[in-house]
C-alpha cells in the first residue's frame, strides 16, 4: 500500500466534513473519487497533502506513520516531497513564465540546479507541444494550456502519487479533451493518481478503482464496472441515476 | 514680474522638496513593511502594537504630525537621554512625513498581500517549497504588483504633503513661493501660485509616467 488514511476527520466550525474516512491507494492505481458537490471530496484530497489540517486520523505513506491531527514538520515535508497536486483553478504562479512554473518545484522543492531544471521544463513543454509558450505568463495562456502546464509542473517532480482536484471543472468544454488526454497518458505510464472529477467517461475508461463519496464518507468503492453497472448501495444508484438523467 | 524669475525662485526649493520626498518615501516604505509584518503576525502583542500606531497616526493630520515631530520629538527623546538638537529642519520634516506615510503605506501593503490568491501559496507548498521561498519568490512579488496603484496614489499625496514643511520654516518650493509673494506684497500672488501649481503638476506627471512604465512592465504578472 502506497498511501492509506484511517479514521480521517475534518471539521469546519461545527460542521463535520469528513466523518472518519478510511481510504487507500496502491502503487500504480488510478483512484477516481466521484460524488455530489459539497460531499467532501476536495477536502479529502487537500487533507492528503496537508493543505488542510485534519482534526483526527492517521496516515501511512511509504511506510511512514503520520498522526494527521498533529503532523510533524518533517512528515508534511516528506508527503509533499513525494506527492504533487493539480488544482481546479490551475494555480500557476502568476509571476512566473510557463517554463519557470514547471522548473520552480524542481529547484526550490527538490534542490535541483537551476539550469538543469529549466532544461527539463523546456523539454516537458516541447513534449506537450507548448514550446512556443515557454516564456508566456499564465495570463497569456488559455485555461487548457494552464492546466496542462499545471499537470506538467506536478509530473516533473516524479511524485509517487499525483492528486487531481477537479482538473477540468474550470475549463471550457472544448479544452477538456486535451487535459484528459494528458491524464490518460500518465495513467497508462503507470503513474499513481487520485482524481476527484465529474468526468464520468474518464472515470469509466481510465480508473482502476472508483470511490463514491457522499456526506463526508465513502459510500461505495469498487471497479468502474462494479460501481457504474452494478452499484451495491442505494445512494450510489440515486447519484448515477441523476447523472444519467442530466447527460 | 517675469515668469522666469518666479520659476527660478520656486526651483530654489526643489532640492528640499525632492529630498523630503525621496527620504520620506524610502524610510516610510521600510517602516510600512515592518508594520505590515507586525499586523500580519500571529502574536497579539505585535498586532496590537501595530494597530495602536496605525490608529494614532492615521488620526493625526500630517501638518500636526510635522509640528509634533519638530517640537515634541526632542522633548520625548531627552527623557531617555538622547539629544537631537543638532537635527536639521529637513530631518524633522523627513521624520514627520515618514511617520505619517508609513501608516498609509502599511495599509496599502497589507491589502496587497491579502489580495494574493491563497491558491498561490498552496501551489508553492504542493511543489515542496518552504514558507520562506514561497513568500519571497511567489507571494511578495505578486503583492508588490498588486500594491502599485495604491502606492502610486500615496506617492502623489506625499509630493503634495511636502509643501506642509513650511510650518517648520524649511524652504521647499511652497515656502520659496510664499516668501516671494510676501516680499512683493501679494501683487504677483496669483501668478506665483499658478506657476507653483504647474511645477507640482509636472512632478506628479513624471511620477505617473514612472509608475505607468512599472505597471506596464509587470502587467502580465497580475
Amino acid at each position: 500500500m502506497l498511501l492509506s488514511v484511517k479514521k480521517l476527520e475534518k471539521r469546519f466550525g461545527k460542521r463535520t466534513v469528513l466523518k472518519g474516512v478510511d481510504f487507500s491507494v496502491d502503487q500504480g492505481e488510478v483512484v477516481v473519487i466521484i460524488g455530489p458537490s459539497g460531499s467532501g471530496k476536495t477536502t479529502l484530497l487537500r487533507n492528503l497533502n496537508f493543505l488542510e489540517n485534519a482534526d483526527a486520523g492517521t496516515m501511512n505513506f511509504k511506510d511512514r506513520q503520520i498522526d494527521l491531527a498533529h503532523p510533524k514538520k518533517d512528515d508534511v515535508h516528506f508527503v509533499r516531497r513525494h506527492s504533487a497536486m493539480v488544482f481546479q483553478n490551475y494555480n500557476l504562479f502568476k509571476n512566473k513564465t510557463a517554463q519557470e512554473n514547471i522548473a520552480e518545484g524542481l529547484i526550490y522543492g527538490q534542490g535541483m540546479d537551476k539550469r538543469q531544471a529549466l532544461t527539463i521544463a523546456s523539454d516537458e513543454l516541447k513534449s506537450l507541444g507548448l514550446a512556443a509558450q515557454a516564456n508566456h505568463y499564465p495570463s497569456q495562456l488559455s485555461g487548457g494550456q494552464q492546466q496542462r502546464i499545471g499537470i506538467a509542473r506536478a509530473t516533473v517532480l516524479k511524485p509517487d502519487v499525483i492528486l487531481f482536484d477537479e482538473p477540468t471543472s474550470a475549463l471550457d468544454p472544448e479544452l477538456v479533451g486535451t487535459v484528459l488526454d494528458d491524464m490518460r497518458r500518465l495513467a497508462q505510464a503507470g503513474q499513481t493518481m487520485v482524481v476527484v472529477t465529474h468526468q464520468m467517461s474518464f472515470a469509466k475508461n481510465v480508473a482502476s478503482r472508483i470511490v463514491f463519496f457522499d456526506d463526508g464518507q465513502i459510500v461505495e468503492s469498487g471497479s468502474p464496472d462494479q460501481v457504474f453497472n452494478h452499484p451495491r448501495e442505494e445512494r450510489t444508484r440515486q447519484f448515477l441515476g441523476a447523472l444519467a438523467e442530466n447527460y | 514680474m517675469s515668469t522666469v524669475k518666479i520659476l527660478r525662485v520656486i526651483l530654489r526649493g526643489l532640492p528640499n522638496t525632492l529630498l523630503l520626498l525621496s527620504w520620506s518615501l524610502i524610510l516610510a516604505t521600510v517602516l510600512g513593511m515592518l508594520l505590515t509584518r507586525m499586523k500580519l503576525a500571529k502574536g497579539r502583542f505585535w498586532q496590537g502594537l501595530a494597530n495602536l500606531y496605525l490608529n494614532l497616526v492615521r488620526g493625526t493630520p500630517p501638518l500636526l504630525m510635522l509640528l509634533l515631530s519638530y517640537y515634541g520629538l526632542p522633548v520625548l527623546l531627552k527623557l531617555i537621554s538622547i539629544n537631537i538638537e543638532h537635527w536639521t529642519r529637513l530631518m524633522f520634516g523627513v521624520f514627520g512625513l515618514t511617520i505619517g506615510w508609513s501608516a498609509y503605506l502599511a495599509e496599502a501593503f497589507r491589502s496587497a498581500y491579502l489580495s494574493v490568491d491563497p491558491g498561490q501559496l498552496e501551489a508553492a507548498r504542493s511543489v515542496g517549497m518552504n514558507n520562506r521561498d514561497a513568500l519571497f519568490r511567489i507571494i511578495l512579488p505578486q503583492a508588490a504588483v498588486n500594491a502599485l496603484p495604491n502606492v502610486e496614489n500615496l506617492v502623489i499625496g506625499l509630493v503634495k504633503a511636502t509643501s506642509l514643511v513650511y510650518v517648520l520654516g524649511l524652504f521647499d518650493m511652497y515656502n520659496e513661493a510664499a516668501n516671494l509673494s510676501n516680499q512683493t506684497a501679494g501683487i504677483h500672488q496669483l501668478q506665483i501660485f499658478v506657476l507653483l501649481a504647474l511645477t507640482y503638476w509636472l512632478i506628479v506627471l513624471i511620477i505617473e509616467a514612472i509608475f505607468r512604465q512599472i505597471r506596464k512592465h509587470f502587467a502580465l504578472m497580475a
